[in-house]
């Protein structure tokens, strides 16, 4: 495996991406819905008082970056990591180009490396969308005036573009894993729709789970878990344990669904 | 596999299993002194910046000498997330002791949503002396402790 061959898959990969409408779409969505709800919070009366910073929507405008985080964090952030990492394989099979794509002078690993890379590049490149227009729409369309964090305590402009840029960062490595889980499911089920919804399902699920008393260990092994850490950050002072144990959650996500897509793609017989 | 290296296999998985067990069968991390100290720290937070807000002479977040009492709604335990009632006693701006009630539903992550029982605390809005309004910060409140 090259560096040079995996470049050319995701060059490939990322000029068939480029063309996909589901992409572009999801995209502009991320760009524009914060727009769109900042907008809507300012000329109405009822506020998003279920989600953290919800009440703070109208006082500050870098309480809409963690409302958007905490909102997202329930199906948009598992929908964003899977829409591309759950069909970047099946799609072969959906279409029966596997053996096109490995008759060409790429080596099995070469395109599995590049198919992945395009997926948590694409993963990435959503969340920083979607992080950047949130905050952009906060401060101006609302404004940016100090923001109370979760003790009570006053952040200045700049302590809470730091911190804010802590949670979102945060929330990476676990949309990571979930796109290295939909990989796995794309490869081992041959379906986007299991690729794409499962992640989404099972986040789902996890987040319910989590809403009930039960075992702590098995609630700090939820990837879910993960995009909730960020709310050490927003505390005085901040607490990291939630944030060291989502974030290792998430790499072990990340590292075995990766390993398992990998042996599971080298070892598919494509013939037939 | 020899014996003795299937017999340390299973001596190294009995010790994961018990670690697991042991950590799935411990009391939940959302408990009263957690709670209570939350909502200290908050609380006296939040009336300094309150204080701040309606231009009255600035105070200290340790002068209003904040204690609070949690316990769980409908359960005779004393941890677990869901729903808890707080009675917060203070000093006033005006150094009288205060008395306020909350409602908390708590997360099992440590997060939590306060709410003044009853209309005390002037309600969820206050009127500032130029007519204008502003968020009774003390009203209804969110907050976060580490559950660790």
């Amino acid at each position: 495996m090259t560096i040079r061959g995996c470049a050319a898959v995701v060059n490939v990969e990322c000029v068939k991406l480029a063309a996909q409408i589901k992409a572009r779409a999801a995209l502009a969505v991320c760009a524009a819905g914060p727009f769109a709800f900042a907008a809507a919070m300012r000329v109405q009366s009822s506020l998003p008082e279920d989600t953290l910073f919800g009440r703070s929507v109208k006082e500050s405008g870098f309480a809409v970056p963690l409302v958007v985080l905490g909102f997202a964090a329930l199906w948009v952030f598992p929908l964003l990591a899977s829409v591309v990492g759950g069909d970047v394989f099946s799609a072969e099979d959906r279409y029966g180009t596997w053996k096109m794509v490995l008759t060409r002078s790429r080596s099995r690993s070469e395109v599995f490396a590049g198919k992945v890379v395009t997926a948590l590049a694409f993963s990435l490149l959503a969340v920083g969308v979607l992080a950047v227009s949130s905050m952009a729409a906060g401060v101006l369309l609302v404004g940016s005036q100090p923001l109370v964090n979760l003790s009570g305590v006053l952040l200045d402009p700049a302590q809470a573009t730091t911190r804010i840029a802590l949670a979102w960062v945060s929330i990476l490595l676990p949309s990571l894993g979930l796109t290295a889980t939909a990989a796995l499911l794309s490869i081992g089920t041959r379906s986007s729709v299991v690729g794409i919804g499962v992640p989404v399902v099972v986040s789902l699920a996890m987040q319910l789970a989590a809403l009930v008393d039960g075992p702590e260990a098995i609630r700090q092994l939820m990837i879910s878990s993960a995009f909730g850490a960020w709310h050490g950050l927003l505390a005085e002072p901040p607490y990291y344990g939630p944030l060291i144990r989502g974030t290792a959650v998430s790499a072990a996500y990340f590292a075995i669904c990766l390993a398992m897509a990998y042996r599971l793609l080298l070892r598919r017989d494509i013939a037939g | 596999m020899n014996r003795p290296a299937i017999l340390i296999r299973l001596r190294r998985a009995l010790v994961v299993l018990a670690a697991i067990a042991a950590s799935c069968c411990g009391s939940s991390p959302i408990t009263a002194p957690r709670i209570e100290q939350a909502i200290e720290t908050t609380f006296a937070n939040l009336v300094h910046v309150q204080v701040g807000w309606l231009r009255m002479s600035p105070m200290d977040a340790s002068e209003f000498r904040v204690t609070a009492s949690c316990r769980k709604q409908l359960s005779g335990s004393d941890a677990g997330s869901g729903d808890w009632t707080c009675t917060v006693r203070w000093l006033g701006p005006d150094r009288q002791t205060l008395r306020d009630t909350f409602d908390l539903f708590v997360t099992t992550d440590g997060c939590y949503t306060a709410t003044a029982a009853g209309e005390s605390l002037g309600g969820p809005r206050l009127e500032m002396s130029d007519g204008s309004k502003v968020r009774n910060l003390l009203y209804a409140f969110d907050g976060c402790f580490d559950p660790t």
